[in-house]
């Protein structure tokens, strides 16, 4: 029912796509309503009911992304660096500030972007193999279908920065807080995640298989439809997570191999899944 | 709950002050003021969540709130809302014109 009310907020903001406050105003009135959806359903209602209230209790929605989409125009202009299709090879980008600067389908192997503002930034599509991200600032950036190999993240400000479907072999995160990150669709059997913590991060349709994620902190993170095949989850603390695998018996058997030993969980995802045959052992139920 | 366009109006015309009140109170997220709201009106008033965010950005705009994240012991993140020194300002000046507004009102109608 939580995916129809998401079904339900993505047709709405669907044709406003795009802008960084009118994906926090999404993002915002979904909590907003999976509440009141949860509550009318603890009050007795039935979820056909309870979803026609929820959805009535938003009102006219379309005039307020409006309105936060024009006033975002005019907040979030500025000018924008054009890097686009250019080589640039092993360029030292430490320390600069380029908001919203354009990246795309550039040769960038070996850059040096270490603490560079790059919020809202765009490098899709490009070379960034080898390429030092440490302590910069990535909020909004897109680096998806890039080539990132043996990169580094370590301390970086990862906020909705989106991975999606990008190479990401030996690519090393540490010691960093990811939240809203996006890696759907993407490989990350040889990625590397050391001290992170995961909020709202999204691994839907990835590849994890094998990863090492002892005593990590996942909030709200979407694992589904994803290769979870020997994942290590160790004394890690999970909240609010969703695993879904649809039809797929061979998800629901790649989770059974999942080692959750010592592991801290709520309640929601412990019967999430308990509900798909999986009972992990030895984990503490909070 | 059947009123008129001209009170839903007037009400949805003061919902910024709504939330400066309930913000001037305690720090609180979004569908926690919708909820408030409904509650201390009795159910006189369903302040829409379009409504209540379309204001809270204007408040947030003109500087009347800030935001920040609470940490939740449970289920996803929630931004919380807080009132600014401005925010009490604002609230306090609404809430004069409005004594007066009410007070001019009677004497007319």
């Amino acid at each position: 029912m939580s995916d129809k009310l998401n079904e339900y907020v993505d047709g709405v903001f669907a044709p406003y796509e795009g802008t960084k406050s009118v994906g926090e105003l999404k993002a915002d009135l979904l909590a907003d309503l999976q509440e009141r959806f949860r509550e009318l359903r603890a009050e007795g209602k039935d979820e056909a009911t309870a979803f026609d209230l929820t959805v009535e209790s938003i009102g006219d929605i379309e005039e307020t992304v409006q309105e936060v989409s024009n006033l975002s125009r005019v907040l979030e202009r500025q000018v924008v660096t054009r890097f686009d299709s250019s080589a640039l090879q092993g360029t030292d980008f430490a320390g600069v500030t380029a908001r919203q600067g354009r990246f795309g389908t550039s040769a960038l192997r070996g850059s040096n972007f270490a603490n560079a503002d790059l919020s809202g930034s765009k490098f899709k599509s490009s070379d960034l193999g080898q390429t030092n991200f440490d302590g910069a600032d990535l909020t909004d950036a897109v680096l998806t279908t890039a080539e990132l190999s043996g990169a580094s993240f370590r301390r970086t400000r990862l906020v909705r920065t989106d991975f999606s479907m990008s190479g990401l072999t030996d690519v090393r995160f540490s010691d960093t807080a990811l939240t809203d990150v996006l890696f759907r669709k993407t490989d990350l059997k040889r990625t590397v995640f050391e001290r992170c913590t995961f909020t709202g991060v999204d691994f839907t349709y990835s590849d994890l298989r094998g990863l090492n994620f002892d005593k990590a902190v996942f909030t709200s993170v979407k694992f589904d439809r994803s290769g979870l095949e020997g994942i290590s989850m160790r004394g890690a603390i999970l909240r609010d997570c969703s695993f879904r695998g649809g039809w797929s018996k061979k998800y629901y058997k790649a989770l059974a191999t999942v080692n959750f030993e010592g592991a801290r969980m709520d309640k929601l995802t412990y019967a999430a899944l308990k509900g798909f045959g999986v009972e992990p052992s030895n984990v503490t139920v909070e | 709950m059947g009123t008129s366009k001209v009170t839903s109006d007037l009400l949805r015309g003061n919902t910024d002050t709504m939330i400066l009140r309930l913000l001037a109170e305690a720090d609180r997220y979004g569908y926690e003021i919708v909820k408030l709201i409904a509650e201390r009106s009795q159910g006189e008033y369903e302040l829409k969540e379009a409504t209540m965010y379309s204001s809270v950005r204007r408040l947030e705009t003109d500087g009347d709130i800030t935001w920040y994240w609470g940490d939740e012991s449970q289920g996803g993140r929630r931004k919380y809302f807080r009132i600014t020194e401005k925010g009490r300002a604002t609230y306090a000046r609404n809430k004069t014109n409005w004594e007066y507004a009410k007070r001019v009102l009677d004497t007319l109608l």
